[in-house]
């Protein structure tokens, strides 16, 4: 048993302690990237369909009045954009772009001012507001005895200004 | 072992931890961020307008004429406010007097029943723009007078030159031979009928409502219908010029009755302000005559934009 008093045994068994270990943490790292990854692309995707909605006006309204007034579909344009964009990053996710898009929460504001239901926010522009609970496949994180599935909670408000 | 493994994984994972997602929008909302500072710009630099040129409290309406009894007057109306605009005299002319001015004016210098032109001043309208004031337009405010008499009081029968009373002055005896010729009852001149004024107005359809004020976004595409009203029934545009503002894209200022003002605008105002758009109209009607009327409208280009 003198092999385990010398310099090489302890070695060997730092590195048998200590791999795993650095494994695990490595693996819990690139996961947690990839993590966040995914919820840029799902906040972008938010964003932009946010965006894209309320670029979609009410011409009548714009006609009559002079002020601006999101379209009557507003809502739909922008469920429909973010369906799209999730596509994108369909790997990463647990259900269909197109299930998450439905499930969102979707509100549009055409005209201001006006308190959102749900945050209590004052608008005090037209704005269109997507609230989305987006799940992500996480496996290293199931591996490690945690959730394999992680749930993004994306908020995106847009207006003309 | 293995259960030091996992302690010390815990450990490492205790030490290591952060959260996948620190943002969160809704906490976003709840912290009170104290608003930013705004500049302190000061209030704008005051232009001292040029010597003879004044601020126009009072804004040329329309040409009247009315008749009472033989007294035919000429004279213009004005409503009090302020357009922003400035002024100047230009040259007070006479009865029959020629001006250099005559046909610049856009109301035009109107001519007595004998054909000699209307007494009154010319004024030349300014706006003040980055570049200091800017000449846009003329206006004569005619102010005379005359006394109309029975053709056949005139001693030869032919219609000749009536006699024409000072300005501002009621009516006045005959010129001449009013002692020794008989003088016949006075009736009426023939004038035209007092010019009602005109409204001017902008609306994004052809028989849209008009507006004061507009919203566009940015790069959006608008036409903008000059349009022109008497009496609350429309009349029709000859032609209209956009004498100030930012006009965005526009590929002319100018164009005809039936033709738009089609732009888009690629950038934003200043913040809290907007640009202003100020139209010439002008209307050539049986009715109206040659007339012309300014009319402004604030264009608000606005962006989609993410909101916190």
């Amino acid at each position: 048993m003198s092999w385990i008093r010398d310099d090489a045994g302890a070695a060997m068994v730092t590195t048998l302690v200590l791999a795993p270990l650095l494994l695990v943490v490595l693996a819990g790292v690139l996961q947690l990237g990839a993590l966040r990854v995914a919820a840029a692309r799902v906040r972008a995707a938010a964003d932009l369909a946010t965006l894209v909605a309320v670029n979609d006006q009410d011409d009548a309204e714009l006609a009559r009045s002079g002020t601006l007034r999101l379209a009557a579909d507003a809502g739909d344009v922008a469920r429909e954009y973010f369906a799209r964009e999730l596509e994108l990053s369909a790997p990463l996710l647990e259900r269909s772009a197109t299930e998450i898009a439905a499930g969102a929460d979707v509100a549009a504001y055409a005209s201001a001012p006006a308190i959102d239901t749900r945050t209590g926010a004052r608008y005090d522009r037209p704005t269109l507001r997507l609230v989305a609970e987006v799940p992500v496949r996480t496996p290293v994180f199931g591996a490690l005895i945690l959730r394999p599935v992680t749930v993004l909670h994306v908020v995106a408000l847009s207006s003309p200004r | 072992m293995r259960r030091r493994t996992a302690l010390l994984t815990s450990v490492l994972l205790f030490v290591c931890w952060s959260p996948a997602l620190g943002r969160e929008p809704d906490d976003d909302r709840r912290i009170d961020t104290p608003p930013p500072p705004v500049p302190d710009v000061g209030p704008a630099p005051y232009i001292a307008p040029p010597p003879e040129i004044y601020y126009v409290t009072d804004t040329y309406v329309a040409d009247v004429v009315t008749a009472n009894g033989p007294l035919t007057t000429y004279s213009t109306t004005t409503v009090h406010e302020s357009t922003g605009s400035y002024a100047r005299v230009l040259e007070t002319v006479g009865t029959g007097v020629p001006s250099v001015y005559d046909g610049r004016a856009f109301n035009g210098r109107r001519a007595l029943a004998d054909g000699r032109l209307v007494a009154g001043t010319y004024y030349e309208n300014y706006v003040r723009t980055d570049a200091g004031f800017e000449a846009v337009s003329i206006v004569f405010f005619q102010d005379d007078a005359e006394l109309a008499r029975l053709e056949a009081a005139r001693p030869s029968n032919v219609p000749g030159p009536q006699a024409t009373p000072a300005r501002t002055a009621g009516p006045v005896a005959s010129p001449c031979c009013a002692a020794t010729r008989p003088v016949a009852p006075v009736r009426p001149a023939p004038t035209a009928a007092p010019a009602r004024p005109i409204r001017p107005g902008i609306s994004l359809l052809p028989a849209g409502a008009s507006l004061a004020g507009l919203e566009v976004l940015r790069g959006r595409q608008v036409a903008l219908w000059p349009r022109a009203f008497v009496d609350d029934r429309e009349v029709a545009v000859s032609s209209w010029t956009v004498i100030r503002g930012e006009a965005g894209d526009a590929l002319t200022l100018t164009g005809a009755g039936g033709v738009p003002f089609r732009t888009a605008w690629r950038r934003l105002a200043p913040p809290d302000s907007a640009f202003e758009l100020v139209f010439r109209i002008e209307v050539d009607t049986p009715e109206t005559g040659p007339r012309a009327a300014l009319v402004a409208i604030t264009v608000v280009v606005r962006s989609p934009a993410l909101v916190e």
